[in-house]
């Protein structure tokens, strides 16, 4: 069975300004799989993930050339509704960034921009979100209290609740580990191969360990460029570039 | 062992420096000291709630006193002296020109004296109430107080009589209800005028111009230019623009309140402005980012997530403004007025709390005493101002601390 393409990713060529950050980006991210971004800082592959839900829109000065088609749409066409893409292209940040308001609240906080006024249908969300990631049994009891008054990792977990709790297509990750512990860094792992079943996920990340354990494809970027892109299994075991044989053995980066 | 030349020539300077602060510190307390010593006398409940105009009323009883014999309080002074018969007690006292005057210094929760029929307003009843002071009072025993005997006579001649043909009473006057009001009505509906013109303007500056904008870069340059404008200019301003613009749109004749509320909006825009702005400079980008990644509009990450956090900011402005609108009065002269009113009328001519000391130091007797008492009033309403905005501020840095 073939697998469909949630993005196809054509030309695409990313400046900030006068300096250039993607080159001649070209790769499709398939539905349903995890795809690992990885490469050494500044490689473009952080945005890369954010031109998919057009997050690089908020800084000024950068230019994008190229397409970027989801679902046969290009998102960079001048009249697709951005605003839409984000409630379909979910994202979830290197920081846990949870609103300052009660646990519930971040999580309605999407579907009440939505118009969802409902109390029966939000509760229901919230609960939903909070039990496809892993935290309802941890927090259902104090729903009402501030989210920062969660640990590192429970916040983590409801920042990717939240995002969940809009049923996205895709969930878009930058690096989300980087700021955890080991034990939080392992549930959210765990969390990611449960979500997998119905989101396509896109995870950056900075752990080869952890792109090897947890996705399906991976991509390795150099200097704003795609170097190889291939099934996980195979860019780790048998590489086709010395590039990468470099960086995912640890010479470099 | 000895000092070097050196070392002692800085001991000279450093004793020098710390002297010179001294002194600064010294003439601050000492001038403090010298305006709560002058007015501390007069702070009283009776001056917030009292008129600042002395009324006149003009009375009298008719009918069965009864048998009831009021009982002296044990609380009250020496010198007051106490008609039990009706209940009142009398104390002497001097008037603004000096003269000797009888001042009513208790009355019983029981006594007639409560409730008197108004000569002047047919059906209307007067109250006898402390610091009244007596003027003349026939009684029907045909005996006559004047207030030049003393309240030991007049408590006699109280205590004589059964029925009181004529009765004149003054109020002391001299309260600051109608100013307190001014102030009270000004704070409100500046606020109401600048605090959305300031807090949207600060939005848009911070969150919706882009950074190469020239409305913004404008709009910045005048706010900066306005903060240093001194305030006599917006006054005249006020004079100029604001009190035709309310004469044409309301019943106003010259100045009047809401021509001294646009004025005041006008001096505290920039305030609220700046501190808004500072209050949504400090609040993480990573908010706005993961509101705009649900797939949330600009207005709504703004309303429900950046203004929401940016609340202790934006109350911190509104507390430095009610500082300001309390402390104006060059702006105020021009834009309200300096007449002291008892009766606030929006469309009327009144006077703030600073406004009306200008007015009763301005006129041909000054009343310090008075002046004094309300500059504590104010002095101390800006001290709470402003410790509370340090409260607020500390309670914004904590919660922007707590991020992640």
């Amino acid at each position: 069975m073939k697998t469909e393409n949630a993005f196809q990713i054509k030309q695409l060529n990313l400046h900030y300004g006068a300096k250039q950050a993607l080159f001649d980006i070209a790769m499709d991210i398939p539905k349903n799989q995890v795809t690992a971004l990885i490469g050494p800082s500044g490689c473009g592959k952080s945005t890369l993930l954010r031109s998919l839900n057009r997050m690089n829109d908020l800084i000024e000065n950068c230019r994008v050339e190229g397409s970027v088609k989801y679902e046969d749409y290009d998102i960079y066409d001048q009249y697709y509704d951005v605003i839409n893409l984000r409630t379909k292209v979910g994202m979830v940040f290197q920081k846990p960034n949870p609103f300052p308001m009660s646990i519930f609240d971040n999580i309605a906080y999407g579907p009440r921009c939505q118009g969802i006024k409902d109390k029966k249908v939000l509760n229901e969300i919230v609960r939903k979100a909070l039990v496809n990631s892993a935290l309802y049994d941890e927090v259902k009891d104090r729903l009402k209290e501030a989210a920062t008054s969660l640990s590192g990792g429970q916040q983590q977990r409801l920042c990717i609740a939240r995002a969940i709790a809009m049923s996205p297509d895709v969930i878009l990750m930058d690096e989300p580990t980087s700021a955890l512990d080991p034990i939080a860094t392992a549930k959210i792992e765990e969390l990611i191969q449960e979500l997998k079943k119905d989101f396509t996920i896109v995870i950056v990340t900075h752990n080869m360990q952890q792109a090897a354990r947890i996705s399906d494809n991976t991509a390795f970027f150099l200097m704003g460029e795609l170097v190889e892109y291939d099934n996980t299994d195979l860019i780790f075991s048998q590489p086709r570039k010395k590039q990468t044989e470099d960086y995912i053995t640890g010479r470099f980066g | 062992m000895k000092y070097s030349k050196r070392k002692k020539i800085d001991i000279f300077y450093q004793g020098i420096i710390t002297l010179i602060a001294l002194i600064g510190l010294f003439l601050l307390i000492a001038i403090f000291g010298y305006v709560f010593k002058q007015g501390s006398g007069l702070l009283s409940w009776d001056l917030l709630t009292s008129d600042y105009y002395a009324t006149t009323y003009d009375t009298y009883y008719i009918g069965d006193l009864g048998d009831t014999i009021y009982e002296r309080p044990s609380n009250l002074d020496d010198s007051v002296y106490f008609s039990s018969k009706w209940g009142i007690g009398l104390t002497s006292a001097l008037d603004n020109e000096g003269k000797p005057i009888i001042l009513v210094a208790y009355i019983d929760s029981e006594s007639p004296l409560n409730s008197l029929p108004d000569k002047n307003n047919e059906g209307e009843f007067v109250r006898i109430t402390e610091n009244q002071a007596l003027g003349k009072v026939i009684f029907s025993n045909y005996t006559i107080i004047l207030s030049s005997e003393g309240p030991e006579n007049a408590a006699n001649l109280f205590n004589q009589a059964n029925g009181i043909i004529d009765m004149i009473t003054t109020t002391s006057g001299k309260g600051i209800r109608g100013s307190i009001l001014t102030t009270l009505y000004l704070i409100i509906m500046t606020l109401v005028i600048a605090l959305p013109v300031g807090v949207f303007s600060a939005i848009y500056l911070h969150e919706f111009a882009s950074k190469k904008s020239k409305i913004a870069e404008g709009l910045r340059r005048l706010v900066e230019m306005l903060t240093g404008v001194p305030s006599i200019i917006f006054g005249l301003m006020g004079a100029a623009v604001f009190i035709p613009f309310t004469s044409t749109i309301t019943a106003a004749d010259g100045g009047n309140l809401i021509s001294g509320a646009l004025t005041l909006a006008v001096i505290v825009l920039p305030v609220i402005i700046t501190s808004t702005e500072e209050a949504l400079k400090v609040i993480p980008d990573d908010f706005r980012q993961a509101s705009l990644a649900l797939g949330a509009t600009k207005t709504q990450t703004t309303f429900k997530v950046v203004l929401k956090s940016a609340i202790p900011g934006i109350l911190s402005a509104v507390l430095l403004s009610v500082g300001r609108i309390i402390g104006e009065s060059a702006a105020l002269i021009y834009a309200v007025g300096t007449a002291i009113k008892d009766k606030v009328i929006l469309t009327e001519r009144s006077t703030s709390l600073a406004v009306h000391i200008w007015s009763i130091m301005a006129g041909e007797t000054p009343n310090f005493e008075l002046a004094s008492a309300i500059s504590i009033i104010i002095l101390m309403v800006v001290l709470i101002l402003n410790l509370l905005v340090k409260v607020v501020a500390k309670k914004l840095s904590y919660q922007g601390g707590k991020k992640t």
